[in-house]
């Protein structure tokens, strides 16, 4: 008896110091297979590049993540179940989230279990963290993500529409008009912008509504010439905008369309074509594939991960998916120095720094801001416009982008004021 | 063993209308039952979750069997009557009924709804009532879209967990005795309802309805009823999975479920109460099983050249599709045969003849 004891509290002793070094479980929820998996596939595999690499390169607090990759095909209802079964078993520490649906729906459930969201969903519901906004509906104090709201996106691009009128010499009223499909992602900025767009002058004639997935959008796009709309805001991801765009093109519609920050990349530029000339849309990067920045060595570095080649043309989403990540790492660095790592902690720990570059990401990553009082990360919305002047067809993304056959134009970037009353809406 | 002598020597109704013919055929089910009220304390979190979803897919499904199984007509939209339920149950809930109350006042909502939407059963037969039912499916899922004093329009609706005498049933350890009793209470009730008049009824409409009509059964009002039965069960489902997952959302009602549970009624046995439980626990289990084959190919030849981590999900509905086509080629009758099958086997063995 005394020797099983024994043997039984040296096998303890033994595991002890494995215990301590026991990963911290990390939940990733993507979209691989799903109604936005067109750009749910770049950032998730960016997020689990950028993971993967911080796990080879160094530790936290001597510990590595085990990270936690599930397909969820954006089904609100399987993100949440999957949550569920995560929290009554490995119990994350934080979770990488996507969209809009499930994660505005898990804020209830990540806030009493203190668990650190990212989110790939930038709804400006998720960024009053005290819930004592004046529009705000509900506290997300565990909610975060990288980049501007679709609704800071939206005012920022209806502020630039503005100019453009004038500078073109416009006169009159312009006319606005939001798209999207009936979901919450595309619903969640329509009020905000439409509530700017009267406040700046533009007639806002009634939404049109299509679908997440490609169709055909003829009647919507002839919807669009028969009302005159001049400025048009493509709620949905680029693969059911590409359908707009196409469809748009054919029946001739003269409209300047605003993306979403998910409704255009480089492979929806491919894609689309000459219809997609001349979309503007809010990158999120200071720099994209094939520029040269400083942070762009170790975005090579992560890249590898995936594609030992080097070969691979990543999209814009995949470099915003990193440096969302990259944040998450930082915050949970910070808690690891100042003693336990957990969702509190972490918490905390976005809020410690001011300009928040992730460390070997400058000139990549934009300045992110966290407080206790306002999660809206940045408020700088770095307009671009898609440039597609030749045939799209032959040839890859890397090739058509260095031959100049599309581009990314900046064109403008936008500050917002960090208005009180447009926190959380 | 439940022994039975060789020969029939029943001399009572009551006899031959039993469900547990011997004295340990009801041991065993108590004895079973009792195991199955253990199971908390020895399976963990992940194995008691899918006993739970097989529990209201179970229930649901039963009722679309009642439907399908036992009266003959076809419905495309059972899905729909599902999410009314979670709906009906999470409003309800909202407006301070006591969960324990809203679930089963969901299964009557659903029920009235279900009503409705078999009217057309009245008239219509085969491919049509296909039809009509898919336009229920429709209808409803655009009014869950749109209601949103009811459903939280697209973005769904957060419930509260079963609450009773301020013991709090949120975990899946205790949420199992919760759907434990409603599948004990409503198979009770669906093999009972078999056992009656209108039961009976319900299986002559099926058998050849113009017989049933000459032997003085109005087939409109039991067809009907048949629809309302069916979408009972599928809100009492609906409900617990609501109070299970503590958000509803209108993605998850789609036409595809639908077919899913048409697939458990198929797999498990058409006109099988304890079928419908089987099919549900097939249609939960093989995904699970085609995920764990998928992991455990992970890294070798047949992953690389099918790139299966990424396209899981795929698999998994193509699974679903290959099933259903095998068992309508090698077991029309479903899980509930074969189980029999192996019973007699057992029985029987060694002289099967």
């Amino acid at each position: 008896m005394r020797t099983t004891i024994l043997a039984g509290a040296a096998a303890l002793l033994m595991t002890a110091p494995a215990f301590a070094q026991a990963p911290y479980p990390i939940g990733h929820i993507a979209d691989y297979s799903g109604a936005t998996s067109d750009v749910g596939v770049p950032y998730g595999r960016g997020v689990q590049d950028a993971l993967a690499w911080v796990n080879a390169n160094r530790r936290i607090g001597g510990r590595t993540m085990n990270v936690m990759t599930m397909d969820y095909g954006y089904q609100a209802q399987r993100a949440i179940a999957q949550y569920q079964a995560w929290m009554s078993r490995e119990r994350p520490v934080a979770i990488q989230g996507w969209g809009t649906a499930d994660t505005e729906a898990l804020t209830t459930f990540v806030t009493r279990d203190r668990v650190p969201y990212i989110s790939g969903s930038y709804s400006a519901a998720l960024t009053d963290p005290t819930g004592r906004a004046p529009r705000a509906e509900k506290a997300a104090p565990f909610n975060f993500f990288y980049g501007p709201s679709y609704s800071d996106s939206l005012r920022a691009m209806l502020i630039w529409a503005q100019q453009d009128w004038r500078a073109r010499g416009q006169t009159g009223r312009p006319r606005y008009v939001h798209m999207g499909a009936n979901h919450p992602y595309p619903n969640s900025p329509k009020a905000a912008g439409e509530a700017l767009a009267t406040e700046l002058g533009f007639d806002v004639i009634p939404a049109i509504q299509f679908a997440l997935t490609p169709g055909d959008y003829t009647a919507q796009c002839l919807t669009l010439k028969n009302q005159g709309a001049n400025y048009a805001y493509l709620g949905n991801t680029a693969g059911s905008n590409i359908s707009v765009l196409r469809a748009c093109q054919t029946v001739g519609v003269q409209v300047q369309f605003l993306g979403n920050v998910w409704g255009m990349d480089e492979n929806a530029m491919k894609a689309a074509g000459a219809a997609a000339n001349g979309v503007v849309f809010p990158v999120r990067t200071s720099a994209v594939w094939g520029q040269d920045a400083p942070g762009m060595a170790n975005i090579r570095a992560i890249s590898r991960i995936s594609d030992q080649a080097g070969t691979a043309y990543r999209p814009v989403h995949y470099l915003a998916g990193v440096c969302a990540a990259m944040l998450m790492v930082e915050a949970m660095e910070t808690a690891a120095e100042r003693g336990q790592v957990n969702g509190v902690s972490i918490r905390d720990g976005f809020y410690t720094r001011q300009n928040w570059v992730p460390n070997g990401f400058d000139g990549v990553c934009a300045p992110s801001n966290f407080t206790a009082e306002d999660h809206r990360g940045t408020l700088s919305v770095a307009l671009y416009r898609a440039v597609v002047n030749g045939d799209t067809t032959q040839g890859s993304v890397d090739d058509l982008m260095r031959a100049g056959t599309m581009r990314l134009e900046p064109v403008t970037t936008i500050n917002l004021d960090r208005r009180r009353d447009w926190l959380g809406w | 063993m439940s022994m039975t002598p060789s020969g029939d020597f029943r001399t009572s109704y009551a006899a031959d209308m039993t469900i547990f013919p011997t004295r340990n055929s009801r041991l065993a089910l108590l004895i079973g039952l009792a195991v199955l009220l253990c199971a908390p304390l020895v399976l963990g979190r992940y194995e008691l979750s899918l006993m739970i979803q097989i529990g209201f897919l179970g229930i649901a499904a039963l009722g679309l069997n009642i439907l399908v199984g036992f009266t003959g007509q076809i419905s495309i939209g059972h899905a729909a009557f599902f999410g009314f339920g979670a709906f009906a149950s999470a409003w309800l809930v909202e407006h301070g009924v006591p969960v324990p109350l809203a679930i089963p006042l969901a299964g009557v909502a659903t029920a009235l709804v279900g009503l409705v939407f078999g009217l057309p059963a009245a008239r219509l037969k085969g491919l049509y009532l296909a039809i009509a039912t898919l336009a229920a499916q429709f209808i409803l899922e655009d009014f869950f879209a749109r209601a949103r004093w009811f459903t939280g329009g697209v973005a769904g609706r957060i419930t509260e967990p079963f609450t009773l005498l301020g013991l709090r049933f949120d975990h899946d350890e205790t949420y199992f005795y919760v759907v434990v009793f409603w599948v004990v209470v409503m198979f009770v009730a669906a093999a009972n309802l078999m056992r009656s008049r209108d039961g009976r009824a319900l299986v002559a409409v099926r058998d050849h309805y113009l017989s049933a009509e000459l032997m003085g059964i109005n087939l409109a009002y039991y067809r009907t009823l048949s629809f309302g039965i069916a979408s009972f069960y599928a809100g009492v489902g609906g409900a617990l999975y609501a109070h299970y997952l503590l958000f509803v959302s209108v993605e998850a009602f789609n036409i595809l479920f639908s077919i899913q549970f048409l697939a458990m009624v198929i797999i498990g046995g058409l006109g099988s109460v304890m079928g419908s439980l089987m099919g549900a626990a097939f249609m939960v289990l093989m995904p699970e099983l085609v995920q764990s084959a998928a992991q455990a190919l992970e890294g070798g030849a047949i992953d690389r050249a099918l790139s299966l981590g990424a396209s899981i999900n795929f698999l998994r509905e193509m699974a679903i599709g290959a099933a259903i086509i095998l068992f309508l080629i090698f077991e029309p009758d479903g899980l509930a045969r074969r189980w029999r099958l192996m019973k007699a086997y057992w029985k029987l063995y060694p002289y099967s003849h």
